[in-house]
Formats: structure tokens, C-alpha cells, sequence
């Protein structure tokens, strides 16, 4: 556990010291107060339907584009650079486990992406101290963006061990993403029940919209856990693979 | 403390390390000699759990590295080739992310750090960035990690590459004082090395190990025929009346800017010079070097790895007597 803390701890901090960090904070700060902008002058129309605005929050579309770039951005990293510059040969020969090394990433770079989030709960009090809002579905909006950015994460954690060079490593991670996050999308193309169904299961802009009104489904949970549990185990299995051919 | 019983490693392409089979006890230091691309590096990568044997073992600190690994990794400070490092982190964080990733707790860490930090001459740099360090100090950082968890045996890829003279001096002291308590294995290139650190050399090549022992055993026993070299002011015929000497099987000579060299090799433990001397006063030639060359461990290196299309081709100026001294040396049984 102290090993895991470490190499969490290790990687949290090695964001802040690229510049990289700054420009991915800055654009998410910028993006996301636009939004919080729109949601004000929204709230100042008169009229205006109380505690309706703060889902916006969560669920336009700037929010899927920046996590479609962004998270392949953060994980570009985590293991493409230390096979390129060879650190990973001190990493590996550590006691320490593959899957420890695994997860310790992957919570570091989790860690970097809940960073980003994190000045955007001031929006949530400056709404709060101006106008009633019901936190219950601010709450399951925050819980569903940890979960939904977990998922990337690992996906984009997965893609890293596939090659030594980090441009690379991000494109594979966005070409993955793409069909995860549109696969979901189709389902308003289907006419067929069953697959509808199928769909609707991995509809994530759905489930984002269900989650930001409060409604927290434990199928959406399981889904994204154990998609996040199996792009991990596949990442350990290629670090492990990886060992032959350094 | 390390053992290794007919390690073969295999890639795709090539066959790296071919069956070796050695041994580094508590208190010695070894020295992996070898040309690059002998295999000393993978051979080490294997011994460190960072790639699998393809057939054979290797056990560090009594555990397998391959069914124990993880505790094999905890026995050992492993100092890569690349020598690489996280260029943000400052040395002194880098060595206790080191020393927790090794298992050390607490204030335990500082402590280590402090330790490594002095042991590896980094006091004046302790707060200052990686990237923003000399190669030798990067060196020295990197060695310092492999070190601070105080680890039984050591495994150090060319410790001293990119260092200055004086540094060299000091990180070769350093491991001769952790060598006392600890089995150390050193692979380098630098033969100079090998006699100043080592008690005892492996010499690889081509994935083989091609000689063993200590260095002064490997000069005796590869050492070859004696060698001696003699000149003579003016312009003088030596070779016919050298060459007729007891102990002396070939001869060869050149004369140049009013001087006469001869090479004269001598049959194993033949030592002609007193009678090199006495010819010459007795032919009143005068005599103007006399010496005996010593071996080096560079001769018994190149001897050793040596491959048929590098060796040199003959001087074209020298005349030869006897067996033909340019050709290659037939190759020495390993």
C-alpha cells in the first residue's frame, strides 16, 4: 500500500511540473466558465425555472469533447515516457507488482483529472449562495464524471503501454475512445428493440443526463467499473508481455 | 548471493546470452567484461527480473527470479545502463520515492536518503533538479537509487560511464567499500576498471562466458608467449644472430631514422635479454632499449573477443622471420 501511495503520489506531482498541466487546467477552467456564464444568464432570464440550470453543467457537448481530448492528453504519459527515456527498467525491477505499478498510475493520472474538476465546485457555491440548488443531483453529477472519467482513464492508461512514443500513445487512446463514447449514440438510429436496449446500456451521454437530474442506476456503476477493472487487467497483461521485447 | 546456472536468453532475432553459468559471493566484487553487444546488459536485465530467461535459472539472495521474483527485486540495488531518471524530480525526492518503492518506511527514508546522498558525493546537489544536472552528477543519482535501501547485492551496468577522472576515483571507492559487505556484479567496458574495483572478472562474449578468474590469473594463463623488444643505433643485420638464440622462436625487424627494432617472441617462460645484452657487446652493436613486455589485461581482452574480421592485418613494413608474426593468433581455447 505504501509502494501504491508512492507511485500515486509520484505521478500526481509529475503533472504540475509539465506545462502541459497548466494548458489542459487553463482550457478546462476557460471552457467551463463559459458555461458557468451561460448557466448565470440563463438563471437571470426572468422567469427562469429554479435549480433546472445546474445539469447543463454536466451534460452539453463541450463536456464530451473535452474528455475526448483531454483524457488521452493525461494518460498519454504514464507509461510511453518511461519506456522511451528508460525508467521503467528501475520501476520494473522494484518490488513492487505489476499491478500495483498499474493502479498507481492510473490513480495518479485519476487523480490530475479530479484536479481539473475540482475549482468547478466553486460554481456550485456561487450558485448556491444566490439561488436554491438541490445537491443531491450536483452530487450525482460529480460521482458519474469521477466514474465516467475513470473509464477513459483506463482506456487511455491501456493505450500508454502499447508504444514508447506519447503522441502515439494518444492518438490510439482517442481512436478507442471514439467508439466507446458514439457506440452509445447509435442507439437512436435502431429500430430494434433488443439492440436498442444493448445500446441504450452503453449510451454514456444518456446516463451522463440520468445522472446530473439525480438519478444514480447501478447498472451504469457496474458498467463502468468493470469496463474501468478490465482495460486495467488488459494494461497489466501488456506491461507483463511488454517485458520481452524492451 | 547471485547464482546463475545455464542462463539462456533468446530473442526474436538473436541469441543474446548463451548458456552461462557464475557465481558472485557475499563480499566480492565481479566484473562483467565484454566488447558491447556481448550480452552483459541482458544477462543483467535478466538477473534483475526485468526480462524472463528463455531456459536456465538465476537465483538472487537465494530466491528465483523468476518464482520469486518480488523478493528477488527486494534483495537486490540495480543500477541501469541508461542510468535514467524522472528529469522534474529534485535528488533528494527521487531517492525517497526510490527508498518507499523499495519498502522502506517512516523516518527510516530520510535517514536512507541522507545515507545514499553521502555515500555517493550528491550533498552539493541534493536540492537541485535532475534535468538540470551534469552527466556524472545523473550517474551518481542513479547509483545512489540503487543504493539506498541498503539491498544485499548490487547489479551496476557500467557504473562509472560519463564520469570525469576524479569522479571516477571516487564512485570506484565507493564500490569497493559497499563490495565488503555486499556481492557486487559491475559489467564495464573500461579495462582499467576491472583491475582497480574487481576481485574477480567474467569475460563475455557473444553471449558466452569466455574466461574466468581473477585478473592477475587470466594474464598468467592467457597470457601467451613472452614478447621481447630490443633497438639498436645504426643500421644493423640482428635478425639472423638474435633469431639463433635459446628460447627465441620468431623475430622481427625494422630500421628506421638510424635505428634497429627487433620483436623478439620467446617460447613460454623464456626470458632472452641477458643474452639479447651479451650478443650485442660481444658484435659491438649498441643497445638502446631492452624490455621485456608485461601483459596487459587489454592483451588478454583482445585475445579473448577477437574475432577473425577485425584482426589486423599484417604491418607492411616489417620483415619477418620464423612464423609469420602479422598473421592473426590462432584462437585461444576458452
Amino acid at each position: 500500500m505504501r509502494k501504491f501511495l508512492a507511485i500515486v503520489g509520484r505521478e500526481w506531482r509529475a503533472y504540475f511540473f509539465s506545462p502541459l498541466a497548466y494548458v489542459i487546467l487553463a482550457a478546462f477552467l476557460l471552457m467551463n466558465g463559459m458555461i458557468f456564464a451561460a448557466i448565470v444568464s440563463f438563471l437571470n432570464t426572468p422567469g427562469a425555472p429554479k435549480g433546472q440550470a445546474l445539469p447543463f453543467l454536466f451534460t452539453n457537448t463541450y463536456f464530451w469533447i473535452f474528455n475526448l481530448f483531454v483524457v488521452p492528453i493525461i494518460t498519454m504519459r504514464l507509461f510511453a515516457e518511461e519506456r522511451k527515456s528508460g525508467t521503467i527498467e528501475t520501476l520494473l525491477t522494484s518490488p513492487v507488482s505489476e499491478t500495483t505499478v498499474v493502479l498507481g498510475k492510473f490513480t495518479g493520472a485519476l487523480g490530475f483529472f479530479l484536479t481539473l474538476w475540482a475549482p468547478t465546485l466553486v460554481y456550485v457555491l456561487i450558485l448556491r449562495s444566490q439561488t436554491p440548488i438541490d445537491l443531491g443531483p450536483v452530487a450525482a453529477g460529480y460521482l458519474a464524471i469521477a466514474l465516467i472519467g475513470a473509464y477513459f482513464l483506463s482506456i487511455g492508461t491501456f493505450a500508454s503501454t502499447l508504444t514508447k512514443n506519447q503522441i502515439v500513445a494518444a492518438i490510439l487512446a482517442f481512436a478507442m475512445l471514439i467508439p466507446v463514447f458514439s457506440a452509445g449514440l447509435l442507439e437512436s438510429l435502431s429500430n430494434d428493440p433488443g439492440k436498442r436496449d444493448t445500446l441504450g446500456y452503453l449510451n454514456l451521454w444518456d446516463h451522463m443526463e440520468e445522472f446530473s437530474r439525480g438519478v444514480v442506476d447501478t447498472r451504469r456503476v457496474v458498467y463502468y467499473l468493470s469496463a474501468t477493472a478490465f482495460f486495467l487487467f488488459l494494461t497489466t497483461v501488456t506491461l507483463s508481455a511488454k517485458k520481452e521485447t524492451p | 548471493m547471485i547464482e546463475v546456472e545455464n542462463l539462456t536468453k533468446r530473442f526474436p532475432t538473436q541469441l543474446a546470452v548463451s548458456d552461462v553459468s557464475f557465481s558472485v559471493k557475499e563480499g566480492e566484487i565481479v566484473g562483467f567484461l565484454g566488447p558491447n553487444g556481448a550480452g552483459k546488459t541482458t544477462a543483467m536485465r535478466v538477473l534483475t527480473g526485468f526480462l524472463p530467461p528463455t531456459s536456465g535459472t538465476a537465483r538472487v539472495a537465494g530466491y528465483d527470479v523468476v518464482t520469486r521474483s518480488e523478493q528477488a527485486r527486494a534483495s537486490l540495488g540495480y543500477l541501469p545502463e541508461s542510468a535514467a531518471l524522472y528529469p522534474e524530480m529534485r535528488v533528494r525526492e527521487y531517492l525517497a520515492y526510490r527508498a518507499r518503492l523499495e519498502g522502506v518506511r517512516g523516518a527510516e527514508v530520510a535517514r536512507r536518503v541522507r545515507e545514499a546522498i553521502d555515500n555517493c558525493l550528491l550533498e552539493e546537489v541534493a536540492d537541485r533538479k535532475v534535468e538540470n544536472l551534469s552527466k556524472g552528477f545523473r550517474q551518481r543519482t542513479a547509483l545512489a537509487g540503487a543504493l539506498v535501501h541498503r539491498p544485499p547485492v548490487l547489479v551496476l551496468d557500467e557504473p562509472t560511464v560519463g564520469l570525469d577522472p576524479m569522479q571516477i576515483i571516487k564512485i570506484r571507492e565507493t564500490i569497493r567499500l559497499l563490495g565488503r559487505e555486499r556481492a557486487v556484479l559491475l559489467s564495464t567496458h573500461i579495462l582499467p576498471e576491472v583491475d582497480a574495483v574487481c576481485d574477480r572478472v567474467l569475460i563475455i562474449d557473444r553471449g558466452s562466458i569466455v574466461a574466468e578468474g581473477t585478473a592477475a590469473e587470466l594474464r598468467s594463463r592467457l597470457a601467451g608467449a613472452p614478447v621481447v623488444r630490443a633497438s639498436f643505433a645504426g643500421q644493423i643485420e640482428a635478425r639472423d644472430t638474435l633469431a639463433g638464440l635459446p628460447g627465441v622462436t620468431s623475430v622481427s625487424e625494422t630500421s628506421a631514422d638510424g635505428e634497429t627494432r627487433v620483436r623478439l617472441e620467446c617460447a613460454a617462460r623464456a626470458d632472452p635479454r641477458e643474452e639479447v645484452f651479451r650478443t650485442a657487446v660481444a658484435r659491438g652493436w649498441i643497445l638502446r632499449e631492452l624490455v621485456l613486455e608485461s601483459v596487459s589485461l587489454e592483451d588478454v581482452f583482445v585475445r579473448l573477443t577477437r574475432h577473425e574480421e577485425i584482426a589486423p592485418a599484417p604491418a607492411p613494413s616489417e620483415d619477418t622471420v620464423g612464423e609469420a608474426a602479422g598473421e592473426a593468433p590462432e584462437e585461444i581455447p576458452s
